[in-house]
């Protein structure tokens, strides 16, 4: 049930037909995991938060720093030197207080974040290396948790939905197998901060869908955004049956 | 026969498989995905995966910045 206050600020999601009070009842009732919070984890957190969403866990063990503001933009320069997770969730609290928000601010081992998983419904992928990406995947395929996997550089930007709960999903290790190659990232290569928020603004949209019952149309699929045309590309990724992840024959795990 | 790749006309030997067109190409086999007609294909498939004249080929990388 929602409260008098909750009917209030809801009240546009109450008029649709595809959220209404159903829909914001499963998004209080929602537990969604975001890890990394830095270009798309901004959006994502703020969005969600915004949405009702009624526990939302935050996790980057790093530090604002005045080079994260040209794109990161739930923080200001008040926040400089402070845990961005923690920074975050005065951010979210502050603009939704019904909600609860947890932080985790040290680096998640891959049984730290199985633990986590267990509480969680949704995890959204915004994080900025090949390494944890990998973990994370690899996490979310063990425990059968929906991954929304956003990642942006320079002025490209790509989206996935994984939903691990459902039998023969692929997975990330399915797409890029090597968690050793050179991947490009945003202290390395550049990003323009609106291509960035674009993409974790729809993780966010996505993960709305996910809890309230629409379908997706980006599950199993990779989209690419060029950030200079605005065109998408779409492509769809089947279940590779050699993953060493996801595969018939898992051969080891991914730490 | 000819195919392109990320809208590029290519010319490439009749049944290339994928690893054939990228080193064909140049492109080092680690680090990028590749999807035929918007299908990705798994990289253990590679080999076996024959291309077929006017096939679109798209070539990306993993991206991780966040």
């Amino acid at each position: 049930m929602l409260s008098d206050a909750e009917t209030l600020r809801y009240s546009r999601h109450l008029l649709l037909e595809e959220v209404s009070e159903s829909g914001q009842n499963k998004l209080k009732k929602a537990n969604v995991l975001i890890i990394g919070m830095g270009g798309l984890g901004s959006p994502a957190a703020m969005y969600l938060g915004a949405a009702g969403i009624g526990s939302l866990v935050l996790a980057d063990f790093d530090c604002l720093e005045v080079s994260n503001l040209q794109r990161q933009i739930g923080y200001s320069v008040d926040g400089v030197g402070e845990n961005k997770a923690e920074l975050m969730k005065q951010r979210v609290q502050a603009l939704n207080p019904e909600i609860k928000v947890r932080t985790i601010v040290q680096k998640m081992n891959k049984s730290q974040l199985l633990m986590e998983l267990m509480l969680t419904d949704l995890v959204l992928d915004c994080t900025d290396n090949m390494k944890t990406r990998q973990m994370i995947n690899s996490a979310c395929v063990e425990a059968k948790r929906p991954l929304i996997i956003g990642a942006a550089i320079r002025m490209e930007g790509q989206l996935m939905f994984f939903d691990h709960q459902q039998a023969d999903t692929p997975c990330y290790h399915c797409l890029f197998p090597s968690h050793e190659e050179q991947a490009l990232n945003c202290s390395n290569s550049g990003i323009v901060g609106p291509v960035v928020g674009t993409i974790g603004t729809l993780q966010a949209l996505e993960a709305i869908k996910h809890i309230v019952g629409l379908p997706s149309g980006i599950k199993n699929k990779m989209k690419l955004f060029d950030g200079k045309s605005l065109d998408w590309q779409t492509f769809a990724i089947s279940k590779d049956p050699q993953c060493a992840v996801c595969g018939d024959n898992q051969s080891a795990g991914i730490r | 026969m000819q195919v392109f790749v990320n809208e590029k006309k290519i010319e490439v030997d009749d049944k290339s498989n994928i690893e054939q067109l990228l080193l064909r190409l140049g492109k080092p086999l680690q680090g990028c995905a590749i999807a035929v007609n918007q299908e990705v294909i798994n990289r253990s498939a590679w080999r076996k995966y024959k291309l077929v004249e006017g096939d679109e080929i798209s070539l990306f990388q993993a991206i991780a910045g966040g």
